[in-house]
């Protein structure tokens, strides 16, 4: 987007989607800033009304894929080999029609698609492909197919607030946080998680803390989830069993579950990241049974004695946290969703990975718990506490959001003595899926797909430069303002150096050039004090611990800048310019180059 | 954001918030009621599958189709997850198909929802039996005899301490049986079957006496319930009470003449009242008969067991029947209606040494039968005196 003022008739003009293009009139400063009130306010605002249109999406979301589910699968829990093979593969040949046709945008990652509209699209996600994801997904999840509505419902979410945001007009930096708060709104009530919702969008989207987009995103997922349990239930997705842990040392048995949690993200990811572009290789034509040929596969894992891989599975997630399943079959079972969920998802039917992935790690974490309760019989976790951990560990090492996956494991379970177990096993998966493979998935669909979005794993690991790193030990003396000129000229006659610090009395730092010293001087100033003859000019001070562009904004506008000890304001560790500054940001360079 | 973008808003917002606000209220009112009607016609929908599953899953599993049963009660459950029948429906038809495992986990969850759900407890308690989990099948059961349950509490409450009964003499605790026993008679009301079945139950956990009240109160409005009058006949003689066990038997027996048990309990009972010379209601001669009858009896199967013991060459019972042998053999001369007579101490004497010689014998070949058996059951009722 583009801002243009137009002279003649004292307008700015916005220049972006055609949609978005509007005229207002020029007004004084004071109006201005009860404007930028006022806007503040009205997105607050908005905010809640997001929530509240998000939540009802989300619902109607559920009822959706639930109507799909009985009529295309059966209403019961055994279901027929014919409508197991057949109701995948069939709705796949619908849902690659639509997508391909109709609602090209409902392919691909909710979240990569409401980074985009943040970084690139200046918050812009056309309705068309709320609609469209929320038709193609719930026919592809209510038919069977190994996908989760919590993606999907993340970018109904962010569509409709882009939408609303696009309505209202708003401003370009509002627009752009539109879709995050919506996001947020639809994760919420798809997880029925408030605060992991708003942990994953800050931490997977947005990127930063700040105070007024973290208002907005908690208001807006707060009132998503109120809507959905008004129609809903309070309910959570599965049944919380009891959660102990007795001893410290059965930590052991939850490290051993982040190690088997981070090898199966690592084999999850690299079954995704190095399938997806091969099938998306392939002739154009085969994009129309790509998705029926993936949904008549999982048929046959269903009709050969795993139809629990079908779907989002979270009467599965419940079954396996209250030990209603061997731990070999638990393993089994975690494979073969791994499996297909690979298929669903590089196939380009519609749907999110989040439950898959939850299905996954607390059937992973559930056999482990069964298995390791095999030799050591005196482990006093139950399978439950191995699955909940379980779950968190996968969405550490898969989805790559450690602070997320500790803090959803604790808003679903509502326990916080799990809190050590899950910081362990998270820490565990979430290492070993970084050392084997240092891309984060989303990160990997967004490059494969032609974008460079950042990525908020990789802005995380980023080595910050500060001010420390630039500063240099002052050159010259430093002067005191209240020396007569005729000294301070004589102290400084000799150094090589043209501009000098003062520091004055009682607190602060201005500096002075060696020529307007000796000017002052000639003029028969010598006797009176370097502050009487001080320009009306107080530094900027920095402390060693700023990042380095906050002393670039400084070292723009004065020669040098003292940087001083933040616990005596008058104690100098250094000064910085804009040389040094520059100097160090090329050093740098060539380090990350090496 | 720049200043333009500032003065972007700066029009709008004061003139159209407050219109903006409105209108999205009103829609957000428009949508909660439209997805107000979507939702009650998919709850009513998951309803109405809820109960078909449910009903139809109660059909099979009184039909005995547990496997039937568990895919319609986890259908049920899937449009109902917390159903707390669903879910111990599902728990029981998963018992039927001996998964229990699995029905444990949907009982353990039901129970920490319910605590004092008294089906659910002994549906925990008979997982834990099964699993030889004595404790926790106590405190389930204890839990389940205490616990509320629909439809008549007492009936419930009952069969359930019965049931903890059986399971208590099936892992020989009698002695906790016996006092769930005593419990379980003082609430029985006036159900002779009932007491039957109790006196049945004190007669395993061999307490004779208030298995013999039972039997009494259930002979009391049935006269002739064969198998109450053969338990009291047992009762009786388990007791020694033979006179008493001799008419209940006699009865028994005429009652219902197939009964053999009885019938070979009423001859043993016999051989004890004719064989026991400490009856009051003898003569000194009969007295002395039995006496001289007894030995002979006893001399007979102390030479019959001292062959067996000779043939198998257990020389720690030789040395012993020899002892018996010799001193039997030395008192023989003097069992004799005349010396009886003239000495009485010689009666004391001599039962005292038969019923030495069936003790040892019964050690050493094994349990009596016949005269030998009522001699031996004489010897223990007299054991003391």
């Amino acid at each position: 987007m583009d801002l243009s003022p137009n002279s003649q008739t004292g307008t700015a003009v916005e220049n972006g989607p055609a949609n978005l293009m509007t005229a207002v009139p020029m007004h004084p400063r004071g109006a201005l800033l009860r404007s930028v009130f006022r806007e503040e306010r009205l997105f607050l605002v908005l905010s809640v009304f997001i929530g509240i249109f998000s939540g009802l999406a989300v619902v109607c979301f559920r009822f959706a894929i639930d109507w799909c589910r009985i009529y295309l699968l059966g209403s019961g829990a055994t279901l027929s080999t014919a409508r197991l093979l057949l109701a995948p593969s069939l709705t796949g040949l619908v849902i690659a029609v639509l997508v391909i046709h109709v609602f090209p945008l409902a392919r691909g990652s909710g979240v990569n698609q409401t980074k985009a509209a943040l970084y690139i699209y200046n918050g812009y996600i056309p309705l068309r492909t709320a609609i469209g994801k929320f038709i193609t997904a719930a026919l592809a999840i209510g038919s069977g197919h190994s996908l989760g509505p919590e993606d999907p419902s993340l970018q109904i979410g962010a569509s409709l607030a882009s939408a609303l945001g696009r309505r209202m007009r708003l401003s370009r930096d509002r627009m752009r946080l539109m879709a995050p708060v919506g996001a947020a709104a639809g994760l919420a009530a798809a997880f029925n998680a408030p605060i992991s919702a708003v942990l994953f969008v800050i931490e997977e989207v947005i990127g930063r803390w700040t105070a007024g987009i973290l208002g907005s995103v908690v208001l807006s997922a707060i009132s998503s989830v109120v809507v959905m349990r008004w129609f809903l239930g309070s309910e959570s997705l599965f049944r919380i069993p009891a959660v102990q842990l007795e001893r410290p040392s059965e930590l052991i048995a939850y490290a051993i579950l982040g190690v088997v949690g981070g090898f199966a993200s690592v084999a999850f990811s690299t079954g995704i990241t190095r399938l997806r572009p091969r099938f998306k290789a392939l002739p154009r034509w085969t994009q129309y049974f790509q998705p029926a040929i993936a949904g008549l596969l999982i048929g046959i894992i269903a009709v050969l004695g795993a139809p629990q891989v079908m779907g989002a599975g979270y009467e599965y997630i419940d079954e396996a946290m209250h030990g209603q399943f061997t731990w070999q079959m638990l393993a089994i079972l975690a494979g073969l969703k791994i499996v297909a969920t690979m298929l669903s998802f590089v196939s380009g039917t519609p749907g999110g990975m989040f439950a898959p992935t939850l299905f996954i790690g607390a059937l992973l974490g559930a056999a482990v718990g069964g298995a390791e309760h095999v030799f050591l019989p005196h482990l006093s976790g139950s399978p439950g506490t191995y699955a909940l951990v379980g779950m968190g560990v996968l969405f550490a090492g898969f989805l790559r959001a450690p602070m997320t996956s500790v803090f959803m494991v604790l808003e679903v379970s509502g326990n916080y003595s799990i809190i050590v177990p899950v910081i362990v096993a998270n820490t565990i998966a979430y290492v070993i899926s970084r050392g084997l493979q240092p891309t984060a998935i989303f990160d990997v669909l967004t490059r494969q797909d032609g974008l460079d979005l950042p990525s908020m794993e990789e802005q995380r690991e980023e080595n910050i430069l500060r001010v420390e790193d630039a500063m240099q030990p002052p050159s010259g003396p430093v002067l005191d303002a209240e020396q007569p000129l005729e000294d301070v000229l004589r102290q400084i006659e000799e150094s090589p150096s043209d501009i000098f610090l003062v520091r004055l009395q009682p607190s602060g730092w201005s500096h002075i050039t060696k020529q307007e010293i000796r000017t002052k001087v000639n003029e028969g100033k010598g006797a009176v004090t370097l502050r009487s003859v001080l320009p009306m000019r107080h530094l900027p001070v920095l402390h060693p611990d700023h990042p380095l562009d906050m002393a670039l904004r400084y070292a723009n506008q004065w020669p040098l800048v003292p940087v001083v000890s933040r616990a005596d304001l008058h104690k100098l560790e250094g000064v910085v310019s804009e040389r040094d500054i520059l100097n160090r940001y090329r050093a740098f360079e060539e380090e990350s180059g090496d | 954001m720049t200043v333009r973008e500032k003065v972007q808003g700066l029009g709008l917002y004061p003139t159209r918030e407050p219109v903006i606000l409105a209108l999205l209220s009103a829609l957000a009112i428009v949508g909660f009621l439209a997805v107000g009607g979507l939702s009650r016609m998919f709850h009513a929908q998951q309803e109405a599958l809820a109960n078909r599953w449910f009903t139809r899953g109660t059909g099979d599993l009184k039909d005995g189709h547990f496997d039937l049963a568990v895919g319609d009660f986890r259908a049920a459950l899937r449009y109902s997850r917390d159903n707390y029948d669903y879910q111990l429906n599902l728990a029981q038809s998963l018992i039927g198909l001996k998964k229990t495992d699995e029905a444990y986990a949907y009982l353990i969850n039901l129970w920490e929802r319910e605590p004092e759900n008294g089906l659910v407890n002994l549906e925990l308690a008979r997982i834990a039996a099964q699993k030889g989990q004595t404790e926790p099948a106590l405190r389930y059961y204890h839990n389940a005899i205490y616990a509320t349950w629909p439809g008549d509490q007492e009936v419930q409450r009952r069969s359930t301490r019965m049931e903890l009964i059986e399971y208590l003499l099936g892992i020989k605790a009698k002695p906790q049986a016996q006092s769930e026993l005593i419990a379980l008679a003082a609430n029985l009301g006036d159900d002779p079957a009932l007491h039957q079945h109790v006196g049945d139950l004190f007669v395993q956990a061999q307490d004779y006496e208030h298995a013999l009240a039972e039997y009494r109160l259930t002979l009391k409005s049935d006269h002739h319930n064969s198998p109450a009058l053969a338990g009291a006949g047992l009762a009786a003689f388990d007791l020694g009470r033979y006179s008493l066990a001799q008419r209940y038997l006699q009865v028994a027996v005429a009652v219902n003449p197939g009964d053999e048990q009885s019938a070979d309990l009423l001859k043993t009972t016999d051989l004890v009242l004719q064989m026991d010379p400490y009856q009051r209601q003898i003569s000194a001669d009969q007295r002395n008969r039995i006496v001289i009858e007894a030995f002979a009896a006893a001399g007979d199967r102390l030479n019959s067991c001292a062959a067996t013991v000779n043939s198998s060459g257990t020389r720690s019972y030789e040395s012993l029947e020899q002892s018996l042998i010799d001193s039997w053999a030395k008192m023989k001369p003097k069992i004799n209606e005349r010396d009886l007579r003239r000495d009485p101490d010689l009666t004391e004497k001599a039962m005292d040494l038969v019923f030495e010689i069936e003790r040892q014998t019964k050690t050493a070949c094994g349990a009596p039968t016949g005269t030998d058996l009522a001699l031996l059951l004489i010897a223990k009722l007299h054991e003391g005196n």
